[in-house]
């Protein structure tokens, strides 16, 4: 479903990310693991249009994304949940909700109410300013809100991010959720094990190239790998 | 005395709500301060002054000159400040302090220095209404400015509560980046920005004009009085910005009437200050959330 082809990221003569290459197949969970700086984010900032590629390709169901604007590859299906400081702090989360939907034509009551389902601490914050939120609840608001759009391929930047041990696992569950509804998910993350645990598949990552890449369970037995690359 | 004195504040008043309003749309949306905003304007009524003098008369010509302004509006942001964007919003700044220059001097090349008269928009008596209360009077054109004010306010609610427009100016003004992770064309929205904000400008050029003539200065004032209503309604807030004008033509007219004519400008820039004293962030101006 996405195909990343030798991709090489630049910031000026920084390469973030070099000649990298991975597989997504539809209807997966795959992560991309890795230790801080590793180059996870630019890779998702690079297929959701983001960042600019400097050499390689990126195939979404056979089509090349990587010369197209962000607000294009949205609407094929393709969507980023960034990380949670970057809900629009100063709108509240019926309107964050609502701009989730922004490239979507007619109801969004449905919608709502089976996000609602999935996190029913929101419906209760509807109305509140999305910067009072918790740490746990913005996690929640950014993940709804790009559901919103109807993903077909939804990308998660570290949603484990500042969540307690039990909300961890609450996240990881949602995105099991979300994933048996028929979307296909890349699942980028600093906390292996977790990740690997509702993981199809997984990419390592480190200083910007793959170094392993498995079955998840094959390497959630490998405790010396994930300690060796990722710290634990 | 009173009852006129505020009305004539007013209606000065809603000049400059209408400047304000004009830059802090364009600033809340794009980041730029437009110092070019007067100008712009400016050089637009001359192009209105050009269309009067072949006869058209002056609701014809700012029938015409609005199609125009938006063209102008949506030229400058796409083709001088769009390609420089990613370098720094005070780059930017700099080009509209530029536009500012070449558009005062190309109008003195073109039209020369000499004050041109331009017709009010709507003539004739003005309403005068007597009672217990005095004798109060209201010009039509006030009453057209009047209408326009609240026009805007109206329509800007609507469209920022109700619509997937407003919804995206919000999510642009915010986030650009990010917003277009939902979809939204941030360019759009700059464009969009800048089109009604310049032909807002040239409206206000053009009511005012029967008052200033026509000149290359014409609107400096109103332009800088326009940026002190912006401040004292906090800058990134609209209805802010009306409040602030309004506000701020009254004082001008009361320190007029009551103290000093002379003093005015002085002694109404004086009150502001000290209301941003004890108000640093203006009338409606956010409070910025921060994360801690």
């Amino acid at each position: 479903m996405l195909e990343l082809k030798n991709v090489t990221v630049k910031y000026g003569p920084v390469v973030a990310v070099r000649d990298l290459s991975l597989l997504v197949k539809e209807g997966s969970i795959t992560a991309l693991l890795g230790a801080n700086g590793s180059g996870k984010t630019s890779v998702l900032m690079a297929i959701a249009g983001l960042n600019r590629i400097s050499s390689g390709q990126i195939l979404f169901n056979e089509e090349r994304i990587d010369l197209i604007p962000a607000y294009e590859i949205v609407r094929r299906g393709l969507v980023l949940c960034p990380d949670s400081k970057l809900i629009f702090q100063n709108m509240t989360v019926f309107e964050n909700l609502k701009v989730g939907a922004y490239t979507r034509k007619g109801d969004i009551k449905k919608d709502l109410e089976d996000i609602f389902s999935i996190f029913p601490r929101l419906k209760e914050r509807l109305k509140q300013l999305s910067g009072t939120l918790s740490g746990g609840e913005r996690q929640m608001l950014a993940i709804a809100r790009a559901l919103m759009a109807k993903p077909r391929f939804l990308m998660l930047d570290e949603p484990s991010m500042g969540l307690a041990p039990n909300l961890v696992r609450e996240m990881m569950k949602a995105i099991q959720m979300i994933n048996r509804t028929g979307v296909t998910i890349l699942l980028v993350e600093q906390n292996a094990y977790s990740a690997l645990k509702v993981a199809h598949y997984a990419y390592v990552l480190q200083t910007g190239r793959i170094v392993i890449q498995s079955v998840a369970e094959e390497l959630l037995k490998d405790r010396k790998i994930i300690e060796g690359y990722l710290g634990g | 005395m009173f009852l006129n004195r505020l009305i004539l504040g007013l209606s000065t008043g809603a000049f400059y709500s209408l400047v304000a309003v004009g830059i802090v749309m364009i600033f809340k949306v794009t980041g730029v301060m437009n110092f070019a905003f007067g100008n712009m304007a400016m050089f637009m009524a001359y192009v209105a002054y050009t269309f009067v003098e072949i006869g058209t008369g002056p609701v014809v010509a700012l029938l015409v000159v609005l199609p125009l302004s938006a063209l102008f509006g949506f030229a400058v942001e796409k083709y001088t400040l769009r390609p420089i964007r990613h370098l720094s919003h005070s780059s930017m700044l700099i080009v509209t302090l530029g536009l500012l220059m070449i558009l005062e001097g190309l109008s003195t090349q073109i039209w020369g220095t000499q004050y041109k008269a331009f017709p009010e928009l709507v003539g004739g008596k003005p309403y005068i209404f007597k009672g217990a209360f005095g004798i109060v009077v209201f010009r039509k054109q006030d009453i057209l400015l009047f209408a326009l004010l609240a026009f805007v306010v109206f329509a800007t609610a609507i469209v920022m509560r109700y619509t997937k427009a407003g919804l995206a100016v919000k999510a642009v003004s915010e986030n650009e980046k990010i917003s277009q992770l939902m979809g939204i064309n941030p360019g759009k929205v700059f464009s969009w920005s800048w089109v009604v904000g310049t032909m807002m400008g040239t409206t206000v050029a053009l009511l005012g004009a029967p008052k200033t003539y026509i000149s290359p200065t014409m609107m400096v004032f109103y332009q800088l009085q326009g940026f002190t209503a912006a401040v004292l309604g906090g800058f990134d807030s609209l209805i802010g910005a009306v409040i602030g004008g309004l506000a701020l033509g009254v004082i001008e007219n009361l320190v007029g009437g009551y103290i000093s004519n002379e003093l005015k400008t002085t002694f109404s820039l004086v009150v502001i200050i000290t209301i941003l004293l004890i108000r640093p962030q203006g009338f409606f101006g956010s409070r910025e959330i921060r994360r801690v």
